[in-house]
């Protein structure tokens, strides 16, 4: 079935689909992004670019929300690496080079919850928010993530574990 | 510890950052989104329209079928070129013809250190 705004080169995914969520994904890209505006709304622009194209198809395997999710995931990842290249090459011919520095924006709440977060591996961190905050399921935050379900639980218990320790041990410090 | 999740969970939410009021429209994203679609399309098809161009060029070039054989006029061959006898090159001041003036040839019986001169 095509809904009547699908876009051209992905006739699964229909625009008015896309704006319904489009508030979460920003989310998402905002974290991917070390919290910056700017970057996520370029990554933001770039993962409509390609749906746009058809470059990232969707065929309905899972639900849109995670796929789209998977591709923001995904291009920040690349983009990550590409920075990590460059720097990389930097530091191998020793060159002084002036790094552009990325202005990220403090995180508004500071509190224990939100430091405990930040202090959880990449893939614990992750699973939190895609689980906690964005609503997937284990499951789906795993295909997000790109890896096996059960690899998504053992991150998932082992972030529970890991935060319920720290909060606690900051309970008991306070 | 279903309940335990769930405070957890909470708790995580209330702490986690908020998108924020920088959160740019939908509309806006996807215009601009749709604006980068077309300019790389319009690169695409500059790129796809040189290669062509040069593609047909070197194809015109180096792909041409022979315009036919051709043969070489035994005439026009002897006009471009010359013989000459190597003695004439290497005797330039020729001074008798070996063929019609014969030289005398010394004819001596006098041996001179073992050998006839």
């Amino acid at each position: 079935m095509r809904d009547s705004d699908a876009l051209d080169n992905n006739p699964h995914i229909s625009r008015s689909a896309l704006e319904a969520i489009h508030s979460q994904v920003y989310g998402w890209a905002f974290s991917r992004c070390d919290f910056d505006h700017a970057t996520a709304e370029d990554l933001m622009q770039q993962a409509y670019v390609e749906l746009l194209s058809g470059n990232a198809r969707f065929d309905n395997k899972s639900t849109l929300r995670t796929f789209v999710f998977s591709v923001v995931q995904n291009l920040a990842r690349s983009r990550f690496r590409r920075v990590s290249s460059r720097l990389r090459l930097v530091k191998k011919y020793h060159r002084e080079s002036t790094v552009e520095h990325v202005e990220t924006t403090e995180p508004p709440a500071d509190d224990g919850v939100w430091r405990a977060v930040r202090a959880l591996p990449a893939r614990q961190r992750d699973i939190i928010e895609l689980v906690f905050c964005r609503e997937l399921t284990i499951e789906q935050a795993s295909a997000v993530m790109g890896v096996t379900t059960g690899t998504g639980r053992v991150h998932y218990d082992r972030a529970k574990k890991a935060l319920r320790e720290r909060l606690q041990d900051w309970a008991e410090e306070e | 510890m279903q309940n335990s999740d769930k405070g957890l969970r909470d708790q995580v939410r209330q702490g986690w950052v908020s998108n924020g009021d920088a959160e740019p429209s939908f509309e806006t994203t996807w215009q601009a989104a749709q604006q980068r679609h077309a300019a790389g399309r319009q690169h695409y098809r500059r790129f796809a329209g040189a290669a062509a161009v040069v593609a047909a060029v070197v194809i015109a070039m180096y792909a041409q079928p022979p315009a036919g054989e051709t043969y070489i006029e035994v005439a026009d061959l002897l006009e471009s070129t010359y013989w000459t006898a190597p003695s004439d090159a290497l005797l330039p001041d020729r001074q008798f013809d070996i063929y019609q003036d014969m030289p005398v040839i010394f004819e001596s019986t006098k041996p001179a250190g073992g050998a006839l001169l």
